[in-house]
């Protein structure tokens, strides 16, 4: 029984370096974003892309869905992007020669994909962006009254430039919140970028192979769900969630001067599903302290909410959590000090 | 493994603890040795013990836990926080929780064989290995020498060949007393001195000279108020009361309130010495009831003492008549001081005037050829003659006559000068010189305190020792030379000068009461210590309640009389 969950530890090990491996012969450095995303996949979230244009976002998806056998779907998101663009509507399909007896037939949005690829979402306006909040909470959208659930997985990947580009909305907090992690896309080293530059100026890329499949993807969920989490870990989770709100006593200076709401209880929840796909990926069957560290950037960045005088004075929101991240002890003092001196 | 984690925390910590023992232990050593207490110095090593078994109750106390373990052990073994994961499933079944038992037992047993647990030594328990070295050194140690003994204040011995101002108190042994019984007291007051001075010349102790020196003026001073004493008070008010009906004597009745029996006595000196019968018999007739009034109420003493200044005012009346008629006689040789004196003596019968007018007139008759002196006698005959009703003065003709034939013969002018001579300083009564004498001793008493040391209390009524000295630039158009204190200053000279220092013993503040100033206050006033206008502030009593002055205040408070008695027995002494 303990060898059979060994591996199956093991083959999601093997299966995530696989699919690393795949988005890598076409994706050029970036290692650190693709594994986000991949434990955006795996912790059953999604994911939200900030970066500039031009540096990859959305040929990373397009990549990853490729690897994966799973219905791709793309919104390019404009600013006369309607609701029923995602979801779809009822069409009036008349009959044979244009005779009455038409019916009305339900043509499905692109948001009947597995994998769909939100292009620019914050280019939207807040209404159409608001037409994604359903399926994403509840994996299921309602067109005409009728309530239709999305195929599983369903996993919502969203590209966004930086909110200080013109013709932007930004994203209300509500939506904010229902991407499991953030990952910011930073431009590539010189090494990367001359590769990429080979990669692209030559011929064409071949088509990277079909890793994980639809029970594959599912399989690797349930298991990440079944990754368990120590009682001090948990606590240590609370804690830095906690410590982000500026009202808690264990808020550092920098949280209670520049921060107007920390994260929530969702954020929390987030991290620890984070947490347990990122020991998942390194064939864990535990979370530890360094795998919610690793999380925390990814998971708190888009929740935690800067007060005017934070945003004044330039402070960042990953430089919260790093305060956070520093503040926050992991271990109790004593048996820390114990630890230290021997 | 939790076991030796545990077990090498509590070791530490044991060890902590009998360090810090052993270090308290060595402060302890080091304070028994400091106090001389020997053999209680190995004991102290105790302490450490004492501080082993106190860290290992806060070690037990502070047992880690399970929890605290593992995540020790995850976190030295770098195992990802398997053990504290395994140690929360250890009661699951799921799949992943015995796939984490194992798995953590497989890291223990891999990696925890070489792991040793929490550091036993740490920096402070090198204070051990000190504290029990100090405790050591300090048992074996020598004490310290012992302190010399705090001596007492003034055991220390005195030794003085001659003690000034004891010979003052030695004089009591002459002076005639109101009785048997008070020479008694006066001559074992001079005895006590002379021992005193004696054992002062072989050497004794300075507070019991001190204290000696202080029961002689608790005697002093009780001989002195002994007209005031309790038993006396009404006669003495009902004396002074008495004396205070007759204008001529109210200055005499005050100088009795104040228990200045020299000031009486110079008082009725003066009296006597008025030219004005009707004046001397007015102060007569007032002594003769003072002294029925004091002897009829019970205060004997005061009364033969009144009586003795009776007695002696017709002779003193009959001495200042001869000193005026023949001053009258001798007019045209006296010099113009001398004849000022002469008229001043003949309107105020001031006892100054009269010593300085006997002074000039024994110097004039000196003088005299023998004729002028023949015609002298014949003036005074001629006087006698002139007044056949009777002597125009209250001198008798016997004496008179007596006078001329005396300035008749040399031998006879040379016993009249000594007669004059005698005239100056006359001879104060009794009970006056017994005061003096008193007096004076307790002026040689503070002399011998302080020639031992000590600063004496001030006194009422000694005299300051320097007289004042005045640098102003008026001219002083009055004769007297200057005396302690002040002078009558009649010059016209602007007085823009500033007196010097006045090096007397003590300054004296003086009451200003918005009193009459017609007499004491006896019977008047609420307080302990009766006051009159004018009076020092600052007359302080011996502490000696059987000796309590009139003019004593705060006699209650320095006494040895329990504070929480002494409002009671204050009111016992209020007049």
């Amino acid at each position: 029984m303990s060898e059979s969950f060994q591996s199956r530890l093991a083959a999601a090990k093997k299966a995530s370096e696989q699919l690393l491996e795949a988005v890598g012969t076409v994706i050029v450095g970036q290692h650190e974003v693709v594994q986000q995303v991949l434990w955006g996949l795996i912790a059953g979230g999604h994911v939200l892309l900030e970066g500039n244009p031009g540096l990859g976002k959305t040929l990373l998806v397009r990549t990853l869905s490729s690897c994966l056998d799973l219905r791709f779907s793309r919104i390019q998101f404009t600013p006369d992007l309607m609701p029923s663009d995602i979801t779809g509507t009822n069409v009036l399909v008349m009959g044979e020669g244009g005779s009455a007896g038409g019916r009305f037939e339900l043509h499905r949005g692109p948001i009947f994909g597995q994998v769909v690829l939100a292009d620019e979402i914050n280019r939207a306006t807040p209404k159409t962006q608001s037409a994604l909040l359903e399926a994403m909470q509840e994996h299921s959208v309602t067109i005409a009254g009728v309530r239709h659930t999305l195929e599983e997985p369903f996993f919502v990947l969203a590209t966004e430039n930086p909110i200080e580009m013109e013709g932007t909305y930004p994203l209300p907090e509500a939506q904010l919140d229902r991407f499991l992690l953030k990952v910011l896309v930073e431009s590539p080293g010189d090494d990367d970028f001359a590769q990429i530059l080979r990669r692209t100026t030559g011929a064409p890329a071949p088509t990277p192979a079909r890793v994980l499949g639809q029970t594959d993807v599912l399989g690797l969920r349930a298991l990440c769900r079944e990754v368990e989490v120590a009682e001090p870990v948990l606590r240590y989770a609370a804690r830095l969630v906690g410590a982000s709100d500026p009202g808690s006593p264990a808020a550092p200076e920098l949280v209670r001067r520049s921060v107007r709401f920390g994260a929530g209880v969702r954020g929390g929840q987030s991290l620890v599903l984070a947490g347990k796909a990122i020991a998942l990926l390194e064939g864990r069957a535990q979370v530890s302290f360094d795998d919610i560290k690793r999380a925390a950037p990814p998971v708190l960045r888009h929740r935690i909410l800067r007060s005017f005088e934070g945003e004044a004075d330039g402070v960042t929101t990953d430089r919260v959590v790093a305060e956070l991240l520093g503040s926050v002890e992991r271990l109790p003092a004593n048996v820390a000090h114990a630890a230290a001196a021997s | 493994m939790a076991r030796r984690v545990r077990g090498r925390l509590w070791l530490g910590r044991a060890l902590t603890g009998a360090a810090f023992g052993l270090c308290a232990g060595a402060v302890a050593a080091g304070a028994l040795w400091w106090l001389r207490h020997g053999e209680l110095r190995p004991f102290a090593a105790g302490l450490g013990l004492l501080g082993a078994l106190a860290a290992s109750v806060v070690a037990m106390r502070k047992r880690w836990s399970d929890e605290h373990v593992a995540l020790y052990l995850d976190e030295k073994l770098g195992s990802n926080e398997q053990i504290v994961t395994a140690l929360g499933l250890r009661k699951e079944s799921s799949e992943a929780a015995v796939h984490l038992r194992q798995s953590a037992v497989a890291a223990l047993g891999r990696s925890g064989a070489k792991l040793r647990g929490p550091k036993v030594l740490d920096a402070p328990q090198l204070l051990g290995p000190v504290g029990a070295a100090a405790i050591v050194w300090l048992s074996l140690a020598p004490l310290p020498p012992a302190p010399p003994l705090a001596r007492a204040p003034g055991v220390e011995r005195v030794q003085r060949g001659n003690v000034k101002g004891l010979e003052l108190i030695e004089a009591l042994r002459d002076q005639k007393g109101r009785s048997p019984e008070d020479e008694r007291r006066l001559r074992a007051l001079a005895d006590e001195a002379k021992k005193l001075r004696g054992e002062l010349a072989q050497g004794m102790e300075k507070r019991e000279a001190l204290s000696r020196m202080a029961k002689l003026r608790d005697s002093i001073a009780e001989l002195r108020s002994e007209l005031g004493k309790e038993q006396n008070r009404q006669g003495l008010e009902a004396a002074i009361a008495a004396l205070n009906e007759h204008p001529e004597s109210r200055k005499a009745a005050r100088a009795l309130g104040d228990g200045d029996i020299t000031a009486f006595d110079q008082e009725m000196q003066r009296l006597a010495n008025q030219a004005e019968k009707q004046a001397r018999e007015s102060a007569k007739h007032a002594l003769e009831e003072a002294e029925r009034a004091a002897r009829e109420k019970g205060a004997p003493g005061l009364a033969d003492a009144l009586k003795e200044q009776r007695d002696g005012f017709d002779k003193r009346s009959a001495e200042a008549d001869a000193l005026r008629e023949l001053g009258r006689a001798l007019a045209g040789k006296l010099d113009p001081e001398a004849l000022e004196d002469l008229k001043e003596f003949g309107a105020s019968g001031d006892p100054k005037a009269a010593r300085r007018l006997a002074e000039a007139m024994g110097k004039a008759l000196s003088k005299l050829s023998e004729e002028e002196r023949k015609r002298l006698a014949e003036q005074l005959q001629k006087q006698l003659q002139q007044s056949p009703g009777g002597a125009p003065s209250p001198m008798t003709q016997q004496e008179l006559e007596d006078m001329a034939r005396r300035l008749a013969s040399p031998e006879g002018q040379k016993e009249l000068e000594e007669q004059l001579r005698e005239m100056a300083n006359p001879e104060p009564s009794r009970e006056a010189q017994r005061d003096g004498a008193l007096g004076e001793a307790e002026r040689g008493l503070s002399e011998a305190e302080r020639g031992l040391g000590m600063v004496p209390m001030p006194m009422p009524g000694s005299p300051g020792e320097a007289p004042g000295k005045s640098s102003g630039q008026g001219q002083p158009g009055g004769k007297d030379p200057g005396g302690p204190g002040s002078h009558h200053d009649s010059g016209s000279g602007d007085h823009a000068g500033q007196s010097q220092a006045v090096a007397a013993p003590e300054l004296r503040a003086k009451a200003n009461v918005q009193r009459s100033g017609v007499g004491p206050m006896h019977a008047a006033t609420l307080g302990r210590a009766p006051a009159r206008p004018g009076d020092t502030a600052n007359q302080r009593g011996t502490g000696s309640l059987g000796s309590v002055a009139p003019g004593e205040i705060g006699a209650v408070e320095q006494s040895e009389v329990p504070e929480e008695y002494r409002e009671h027995v204050g009111r016992y002494f209020e007049p």
